[in-house]
């Protein structure tokens, strides 16, 4: 049992998908020597050659679209988009090509591609560096979106996503890289990918989060508990597919959700929730399904991000409202 | 051509060059004086940027901003490319051309905001002409192009009307030339033979990535397959680097059409303050390029051939180090941004969802003064 | 005197290693020059100090890891602007540093648009894959009209008989439903229940029991017409020397102090039981209550600062608490305390002195008041003014009742009339 980083378990994730399968190969920017610059891959490339952590020349199209390939040619690509905002310049290949290349084989080609991406705002970054870009890729048929809130999940989930045959966008919350540790048992069986999973167990109202906003809404719980009010907290973990069952399963119990997360409010994965809820749920909900997430603006300046994006009291507030309606 | 076109050696000797020679414009004579005059206002150009730089770094660590790209090193690229332009001429800057953004004009404590995480941009871009920074590597080279299209377009090229004729300057780095956006802008500079400059600080490492990842053959060889001419420059040397881009935008405003400047220099510095070079680099490396440092190279002349003496250097290291104290105080009193701004910002009129999500935060923010009084 | 406070050196980075100091306490520094080095989770990185002096205090030891923004050198710095807080993430990390985070005590209010009342139609899920019908121990099943109708009409859900055999109640069965006599209870889950005690709340609890239990408190009261001072922040807030700056008329009563403690220095000294130290100094005690619970961190040398500065140090260390980045030094070395028990709506109390200072005062609300006034001509008259009430305890080991009526008696005369705090 060890402690670890959100940084260092995904570390380790990623060594152990090398070391049980040599087809998967790491490509991306500065993840070579330099280990990334967020330094997932620390000593990757020292340890099992340029030829399988390769530093890709700056296109992040060209390192999506070269990824295609070599899954074509049967290996396992795994890139890194060094910050959220510079995945657009890939979007065509990810979208188009990457979420569509099975369908366009007739069903014969997979595509065992992951594409990691730090996302999620909080540190203090310049703009193009903070950006929440799931709903884009979720609203994608052909891709599958996945989000990992702490490091164990980290650990576990991305070698399940790497061993898995479809494309999976790989979502990691960089605010948590290096300020959340947790203690990690290898020996352990992790439960499936494509699953919710409860956090905390309540009975008043359902609060539905996933990787940075996971925090936010357990320490939002914390809070309401000392009010005397007590909150489910639901880990998405997939958002694409939507694991639904512990979703209906709790608000059928508690009659209120609340949906958190950074990304723009509208059209976001809150609404998709919301939508999934309202139709599964009708007859139990006392109140809306309500959504506490990032406003309608392009991120702001960091000096007010804390005003933009969800914190303990606008959750707080959201359920006060639920409960009040 | 790939021959490096080099005016002043790391010694501080003028050498010729065939084709390229250093000769000030007009306006930049009449406001020095004479040649002498020039030299010694690039010095003190390049000097004074340094030192806004090594501040601006400090004032990194000081917790003042979240992030400082640093420029030291390559001052000589771009004083010599910015003294070029002429006013009416327009820039697309990436983000570490503080040296640009100072000879256009842009009071360089403005360029804090946007790393500090309390201004987008300081300054009215189209009166500096001189675009905000960008962040996302190479897109603003096909924005350089359009903008340059709209110059064509308007007949603001070839009228032989030194005040009428204008070019466009993009400045990207070497790791930006992989960028499809990049290859792209050449492809249609081209393809409408806009006036447009390419201008190319090859520093030598896209983050820890080195030129080799991103090129065989030097990257001024690149503009031939694209169709229009190239020059290859010692971007260390601020004279050579002032020639060959005054050349250039030449060039583009008489109506012939794109031109890729390659200034060859090095990033001295780390990428940006969250990055630590010696995970990549070696000392030896650094060490030959601090041996071509632009800034001793011209100060070494000046002093050899008597255009400065003791008491001009003395003078300018007191300009410099008041400079960089302002530079500090002035940083500190940077305003606060508000939260409402960027609901006013996203449209040029608010939607009603952006209203009521303004109001929201109107709201909160009462609240939060609330929540103070009540303490 | 300023603190540098570890900055986050690369976006999202909570926490440093000390590797080595470059200086030491008695050393003369300039601006820039380099003080130390750390280790990040991603690079070595030497620091440069933000300000000139003398080194007076090393405040973190090398191979020490601390969080961001933890004060890590003390330097004598006369020209040092405010300590401020470098941007960093608003961590919430289940690890790490104590989190506060909240805007502290307020009322709930609707602020969001509100949807139009759904309409009744049951909406069938064709494009999902189907999901775990009900459980057995769901809550009632009911569309939002006959949800209230049910509320209208005082009827529990829980009581009523559903007739569909998909088990919603519908709106006929609500009619078949008795009204409800009297408003519901509700449910007991457990008939008790156990909080463990931890973290803020426990450290409050050791501070009260110790401060209660060893200094004999007496508190004594004061009503005032304070129209005066209420009418002044508005004014203030119109300064140009202000702009910027949120505040209210809580920075008046912290200056009427300051000023007060220095005609009555008993009551900004500590008694350790041979000895009482007078402080020539005011570490202001400003008590927030936070999520986690109080806690009290206090403005370093408050007296030292003009208006607008001690406007600006409240505003800071209020976002500061509010944020949860109180460190623990922000709470150490208090003087004198205030506490705004009007934010309760509370107007007197009878507040325990912070442990290591010998007196506290606690604010009450501001409320509109009938009060007798003298008007120009002499006579009386009953007008409605802003009305506050102050509470005073006192260390009575040295304190006496004359000394704490004399101080208490100062502030209010401050705040009936404000002129004098040289705002």
């Amino acid at each position: 049992m060890t402690t670890l980083t959100l940084a260092k378990a995904l570390n380790a994730g990623l060594r152990r998908a090398m070391e049980g399968d040599d087809k998967v190969v790491l490509l991306g920017e500065d993840i070579g020597r330099l280990g990334g610059v967020f330094r997932i891959t620390e000593g990757l490339q020292k340890d099992f050659g340029e030829q399988r952590v390769l530093d890709t020349p700056l296109a992040e199209s060209g390192i999506v679209g070269t990824a295609i390939g070599l899954a074509l040619r049967g290996y396992r690509p795994v890139v890194e988009i060094q910050f959220d905002g510079f995945v657009y310049p890939a979007y065509d290949q990810i979208v188009c090509q990457v979420a569509k290349m099975r369908t366009r084989s007739g069903g014969q080609w997979k595509l065992p591609i992951v594409i990691r991406i730090p996302y999620g705002g909080g540190i203090g970054a310049v703009e193009h560096h903070s950006e929440s870009p799931e709903a884009q890729f979720a609203h994608t048929p052909g891709l599958k979106v996945v989000t990992c809130s702490n490091p164990v999940d980290g650990y576990w989930m991305l070698q399940q996503a790497i061993a898995h045959d479809d494309p999976v966008i790989f979502l990691e919350p960089k605010r948590l890289y290096h300020s959340m540790k947790a203690e990690l048992d290898p020996a352990l069986e992790p439960g499936p990918l494509f699953a919710s999973r409860v956090v905390r167990s309540g009975t008043d109202a359902t609060l539905i989060a996933y990787g940075p906003t996971v925090q936010t809404a357990l320490a939002a719980a914390d809070q309401a508990a000392e009010e005397g009010r007590s909150l489910e907290v639901i880990d998405l973990r997939t958002i694409s597919p939507l694991d639904l069952a512990p979703v209906a399963a709790s608000v059928r119990r508690t009659g209120r959700a609340i949906v958190v997360h950074e990304a723009h409010v509208s059209f976001g994965v809150g609404a998709e929730v919301a939508a999934a809820i309202t139709e599964e749920c009708f007859h139990s909900l006392e109140a809306p399904v309500l959504r506490v997430c990032g406003y309608d603006t392009p991120y702001p300046l960091s000096r007010v991000e804390h005003e933009w994006l969800p914190t303990v009291d606008r959750v707080l507030d959201a359920v006060d409202r639920a409960v009040a309606f | 051509m790939s021959d490096l076109i080099q005016l002043l050696t790391t010694d501080g000797v003028r050498v010729e060059d065939p084709d390229v020679a250093f000769a000030p414009d007009a306006a930049l004579l009449a406001e020095h004086g004479d040649e002498a005059g020039v030299l010694r206002a690039m010095l003190r150009d390049m000097t004074l940027v340094r030192r806004f730089d090594n501040e601006a770094t400090a004032l990194q660590r000081h917790g003042e901003l979240g992030l400082w790209p640093p420029s030291l090193g390559q001052e000589a690229a771009q004083i010599g490319a910015g003294r070029a332009l002429a006013a009416h001429d327009f820039v697309f800057p990436s983000y570490r051309e503080h040296g640009v953004a100072w000879c256009r004009g842009v009071e360089l404590v403005d360029l804090l905001g946007l790393f500090r995480g309390s201004d987008h941009v300081g300054w009215d871009p189209a009166e500096k002409g001189y675009a905000p920074a960008s962040i996302v590597i190479g897109a603003h080279a096909l924005h350089a192009v359009g903008y340059a299209l709209g110059v064509l377009h308007d007949g603001a090229v070839g009228t032989g009307d030194a005040a009428r004729d204008t070019a466009v300057l993009a400045c990207f780095g070497d790791g930006a030339t992989s960028q499809g956006d990049v290859n792209e802008a050449m492809v249609f500079a081209a393809s409408y033979n806009v006036p447009v400059v390419f201008f190319v600080q090859n520093n030598h490492w896209a983050i820890s990535e080195p030129l080799t990842r991103q090129t065989r053959i030097p990257l001024v060889q690149r503009a031939s397959g694209f169709g229009f001419p190239g020059y290859r420059v010692d971007g260390n040397d601020v004279l050579a680097t002032y020639a060959v881009v005054q050349r250039a935008l030449e060039h583009a405003r008489s109506g012939q059409g794109p031109v890729l400047v390659e200034a060859v220099t090095y990033r001295m510095g780390a990428h940006t303050t969250t990055d630590d070079p010696t995970r990549y680099r070696t000392d030896d490396e650094l060490e030959v390029w601090r041996r071509r440092d632009p800034i001793d190279r011209l100060a070494k002349h000046l002093r050899a051939t008597g255009a400065a003496d003791d008491a001009w250097f003395a003078a300018l290291e007191a300009e410099v180090e008041a400079f960089g104290t302002d530079v500090r105080t002035r940083c500190h009193a940077m305003p606060e941004p508000s939260a409402l701004a960027s609901f006013d910002e996203t449209y040029v009129e608010i939607t009603p969802t952006l209203a009521a999500q303004r109001a929201e935060v109107e709201a909160l923010l009462a609240l939060d003064e609330t929540a103070e009084v009540a303490r | 005197m300023a603190d540098y406070l570890l900055p986050d050196v690369g976006e999202g980075l909570t926490e440093a290693e000390i590797v080595g100091w470059h200086v030491a306490v008695g050393d003369t520094v300039t601006v820039n020059q380099v003080l130390l080095e750390i280790e990040t989770a991603k690079s070595i990185v030497e620091l440069p100090s933000p300000y000139a002096g003398t080194v007076e205090e090393l405040l973190v030891e090398v191979g020490q890891t601390v969080t961001v923004g933890t004060p890590i050198i003390r330097i004598d710095d006369p020209n040092a602007p405010a300590v401020e807080a470098p941007p960093r993430p608003e961590d919430v990390a289940a690890e790490g540093p104590e989190t506060l985070v909240g805007y502290g005590p307020r009322e709930t209010v609707s602020r969001r648009r509100r949807s139009g009342a759904a309409s009744g139609s049951v909406l069938a899920p064709g494009h999902r894959p189907p999901v775990a019908p009900p459980a057995p121990a769901a809550r009632p099943l009911a569309s939002p009209p006959v949800r209230l109708r049910a509320r209208e009409l005082g009827i529990d859900l829980n009581q009523v008989r559903p007739s569909r055999a998909d088990g919603v109640i519908s709106m006929a069965d609500l009619t078949a439903a008795p009204a409800a006599t009297a408003p519901e209870m509700p449910p007991l889950k457990d008939r008790e229940y156990r909080e463990p005690v931890k973290g803020v709340r426990r450290m409050m609890a050791q501070a009260m029991v110790e401060s209660a239990y060893s200094a004999p408190h007496v508190t004594l009261t004061v009503e005032i017409d304070t129209t005066h001072s209420v009418d002044l922040v508005r004014k203030l807030r119109q300064d140009p020397r202000y702009a910027g700056i949120h505040f209210t008329s809580l920075l008046l009563m912290a200056r009427a102090c300051i000023l007060a403690l220095r005609d009555h220095p008993e009551l900004n000294a500590r008694w350790d039981g041979e000895a009482i130290t007078f402080r020539r100094y005011v570490n202001l005690g400003i008590a927030a209550a936070t999520p986690r619970g109080l806690i009290v961190p206090n403005l370093k040398d408050a007296a030292d600062l003009s208006g607008p500065e001690l406007a600006r140090a409240i505003q800071q260390l209020t976002e500061t608490a509010r944020d949860g980045r109180a460190q623990p030094a922000d709470q150490a070395g208090g003087t004198f305390t205030i506490t705004n028990i009007g934010v309760l709506k509370v107007d007197s109390g009878t507040p325990i002195i912070n442990p290591g200072e010998s007196a506290i005062l606690a604010v009450g609300a501001i409320r509109r008041k009938p009060w007798v006034i003298t008007t120009k001509d002499g006579s009386e008259a009953i007008a409605i003014r802003d009305v506050v009430t102050f509470s005073l305890s006192v260390d009575h080991r040295f304190i006496d009742g004359a000394i704490a009526s004399k101080f208490l008696a100062q502030i209010a005369a401050y705040s009936e009339d404000p002129s004098g705090l040289g705002l």
